[in-house]
């Protein structure tokens, strides 16, 4: 009835952890590493695409006409507190209502809560943050103020809103994991069997897995830094 | 979807809630419990840190550095490393949990006492009071604030990741969640996040309260 | 022109009309929170006025579009708001760039004016972070300055640095004005700024009032009313000597000889100028002075005993620093001219002829 979580992971229980993670055969084929790791990836992806479409023009818009000051506070606490596991619970008996399944809608929506928050408050401290004397020299120098605007507010806010956008999505990575809980799959879900199974390999396998991708995360966003623009990326 | 049908699987059906009223409160107890506990340790280990970070400056960037790395790695994957060591218990459950916490709570701390006006340490130098006096009668006072402001946020977060710990098996209220939605019956699922989130909004506003009363100075700068 | 700003019901600036002659620097002070910067942006639009009219070169520039108008405009604020994100070479090329001028006089205008501010070729590939207070703000001066406005608004340009580097500041922006004739409005704190770099200043009140708009002289003068006596101190009389050059003064050379002529010769030099002293010289440089009584015949010029001047000034010296040197030597000043010769001497009765004088620079 509930596919994914019943579903066992092919997994003997005397296969090591080493062995499976580094088994060829235990990454490729159907069910495989690789297609847990591209299910995780695909859905972590997609929220923070949308996290980061929703988050950055609304708070670039509003920091920048000094809008909406409060908002931050909110974020700061809903930053640390957006409870995912029972937000996706919540949403479960809708999207089945819906007819849109266990998956991917409720998980989806409840990790979107948890990215919008790091990247709204990035985006808007460090908008709102640019010195206010560059921002009226720009001006002063005829710079239209569509040009204040992305060429000295948001490129100033660059680096800041980069932090905010790394912050959420190693949340996001690390939280994804939830979704082989709720009726998924996705990198968690060797965890799970591992502790349905009681194969404390597969458990053990797996949260190096999801603990491993998180580390990852962090490490690409500190290579995306490097790509950005010599002066933007010296600002902090 | 459902092969019960709608009429028959609400998203609440007020009689389970009385029927199971003991599994509830039994949940609640189970949840309150382990939050307190991992708070508490995580407090306890978070005042040791930041006494260490702020008597030696040196440590104070390693402190924070670990306990950021700590806070990275996912909830799923902390528990899963445990459960061989500690089994399905209730410490494998609060050290994780409790770890969590220790970002805020240090970070906070740190920037309470960094907040305190040099001014305000002068004076209290000035009159003659020992260190040990000046940090416990003067900058702790000050810095509480913001020690109290990281301990809403930690609490807050840990209700939250205690619904997560149910998967190690230690009841609480996403007991109730994970319960429902291998039966896909919603009515325990509906309360147990509801109930969740009821509950980290009601130990929000205790703290806030009691923060409230433990520096009443704050409180009559706000008022004005 | 007016300005109130929403939510206060009292004006920041009151109708103030100030008439600003090209080619010269104006210089707007008063208290704090009088109404200098509002005025300041008023005047690029960075501030819309509540009403009132804001021409240049009689043309009514409030219903032009701002960014043209701006361009046209320098701008130069305290610590230089420049880009951190952009080298210095990127900053000053800001305007012309929005100009669309081709790359090749983009880069040749940022070298020419990197020169003009005396700035180094290899901090063009710096940020701004990686100077120092007053580099970065003669940067902020060469970003302003880079389109060629007519017109340069400063607000405080020489706060944030230090005296010395403020003092320097101020003498290269009186150089450089000199070769560019901008009409410059700047805003300062410091009276003695004030007075240093204006041609004209414009002391503001409390809701933008102006008190009085003169010469630094007249405004030391003759200060229009108490609260303008009061603000520009009483020691005023000094203030007007700071402003004062030596080479202002009708000093004159007086009977000078050369130390190596016959005695005779000389004392008839004294007899053509009727003055009972002699000034010699030894070579180019001053030797000092001798009285006609002592000059005996038979003996050497160079054996004269002489009042040797316990100091000398140049032309460019402030009256008031000559005039202490006065009091605190015994004889008048040589003044000493730009080639290194004796021009002549100060002393206090010219000083004072000076004063009594109007304004006549
Ligand atoms: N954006 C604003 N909104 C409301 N009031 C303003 C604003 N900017 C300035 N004011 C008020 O207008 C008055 C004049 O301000 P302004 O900044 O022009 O003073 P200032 O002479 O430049 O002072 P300072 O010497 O301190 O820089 C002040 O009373 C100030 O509080
Ligand atoms: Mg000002």
């Amino acid at each position: 009835m509930i596919g994914g979580v019943l579903a066992q992971a092919a997994v003997p229980r005397d296969v090591g952890v080493f062995e499976f993670l580094f088994g060829a055969e235990y990454w490729t084929g159907a069910g495989g590493i690789l297609t847990s790791l591209w299910d995780t990836v695909v859905l972590c992806g997609a929220v923070m695409i949308v996290a980061t479409l929703v988050a950055v023009p609304l708070a670039t818009v509003l920091a920048h006409h000094g809008r909406g000051e409060l908002s931050v506070t909110w974020m700061v606490t809903l930053s640390r507190a957006v409870p995912t596991f029972a937000i996706a619970g919540l949403l479960v008996p809708l999207s089945l209502r819906r007819g849109w399944g266990f998956e991917p809608w409720p998980i989806f929506i409840a990790l979107l809560l948890l990215a919008i928050p790091p990247i709204y408050l990035n985006t808007y401290t460090g908008v709102r943050g640019v010195d206010r004397g560059v921002v009226d020299a720009a001006r002063a120098m005829g710079l239209e103020e569509r040009n204040v605007l992305f060429q000295i507010e948001v490129a100033l806010a660059t680096s800041v809103m980069l932090v905010g956008i790394r912050v959420a999505a190693v949340q996001v990575v690390a939280t994804e994991p939830i979704r082989a809980f709720l009726g998924g799959d996705g990198l968690g879900r060797y965890v799970r069997d591992g502790l349905g199974q009681n194969n404390d390999n597969l458990l053990l396998a797996g949260a190096i897995l999801v603990a491993g991708l998180a580390a990852l995360t962090g490490a690409v966003f500190g290579l995306l830094r490097r790509a950005l623009p010599p002066g933007v990326r010296r600002i902090r | 979807m459902s092969v019960f049908g709608e009429a028959r699987n609400p998203i609440i059906r007020w009689e389970w809630i009385i029927d199971e009223w003991d599994q509830i409160r039994e949940a609640l107890v189970q949840h309150l419990e382990l939050t307190l506990l991992s708070v508490a340790l995580g407090s306890v280990v978070a005042a040791i840190l930041s006494a260490a970070a702020l008597r030696f400056r040196m440590l104070a960037t390693p402190v924070t550095g670990f306990t950021g790395f700590l806070y990275t790695i996912p909830s799923v994957a902390l528990f899963g490393l445990l459960v061989p060591y500690f089994g399905l218990s209730r410490l494998t459950a609060v050290l994780p949990l409790a770890a969590y916490t220790l970002l805020i709570l240090v970070t906070n701390t740190l920037a309470g006492f960094a907040a305190v006006p040099d001014a305000v340490r002068d004076a209290a130098n000035g009159m003659g009071l020992t260190p040990t006096r000046r940090v416990l009668e003067v900058e702790l006072p000050l810095a509480l604030p913001y020690i109290i402001a990281g301990l809403r946020i930690a609490v807050v977060s840990t209700v939250g990741l205690v619904t997560v710990a149910s998967i190690i098996g230690q009841g609480g209220l996403g007991s109730l969640i994970l319960d429902g939605l291998q039966r896909t019956f919603w009515t325990p699922m509906t309360i147990g996040a509801v109930l969740s989130i009821v509950m980290a909004l009601v130990l929000d506003g205790a703290i806030f309260a009691l923060g409230r009363l433990v520096t009443p100075w704050s409180n009559r700068a706000r008022s004005t | 022109m007016r300005k109130q700003f929403e939510g206060s019901d009292t004006d920041a600036v009151s109708s103030l009309s100030l008439d600003i002659a090209a080619g010269s620097i104006v210089a707007l002070i008063g208290p704090s929170g009088c109404g200098k910067t509002t005025t300041l942006r008023m005047i690029n639009r960075l501030i819309e006025p509540t009403s009132g009219r804001l021409e240049i070169n009689g043309r009514d520039v409030i219903q032009e579009p701002v960014t043209e108008l701006r361009r046209g405009i320098g701008y130069v604020i305290q610590q230089g708001g420049l880009f951190p994100h952009r080298t210095v070479a990127q900053n000053i090329a800001t305007v012309p760039r929005t100009l669309g001028w081709e790359k090749g006089r983009v880069i040749d205008r940022v070298a020419e004016l990197a020169e003009l501010v005396g700035l180094e070729s290899e901090m063009l590939d710096r940020y701004p972070d990686e100077l120092s207070g007053g580099q970065q703000q003669r940067i902020g001066v060469a970003r302003a300055l880079a389109a060629d406005p007519p017109v340069l608004l400063m607000d405080e340009p020489f706060g944030a640095v230090d005296p010395i580097v403020r003092s320097r500041l101020q003498d290269e922006l009186l150089s450089l004005q000199q070769q560019l004739h901008k009409t410059i409005v700047f805003v300062t704190h410091d009276l003695e700024e004030a007075l240093k770099l204006g041609d004209r200043i414009a002391l503001l009140n409390i809701g933008g009032v102006l008190e009085q708009y003169a010469t630094p002289d007249e405004l030391l003068r003759s200060p229009a009313n108490d609260f303008v006596e009061e603000f520009v101190g009483d020691d005023r009389g000094m203030k007007r000597l700071a402003l004062r050059m030596v080479s202002q003064l009708a000093y004159d050379r007086g009977p000078v000889v050369d130390i190596g002529i016959p005695i005779t010769e000389a004392a008839k030099a004294a007899d053509a100028h009727g003055t009972d002293w002699l000034g010699v010289l030894r070579g180019d440089a001053f030797a000092g002075w001798v009285r006609v009584d002592d000059l005996r015949n038979g003996d050497a010029l160079a054996d004269v005993p002489r009042v040797r001047p316990a100091a000398q000034v140049t032309p460019a010296s402030t009256l008031l620093s000559a005039m202490e040197l006065i009091m605190t030597s015994r004889t008048s000043v040589a003044v000493i001219d730009d080639d290194g010769r004796f021009g002549g001497v100060v002393n206090l009765d010219s000083i004072r002829k000076n004063l009594s004088s109007e304004d006549d620079s």
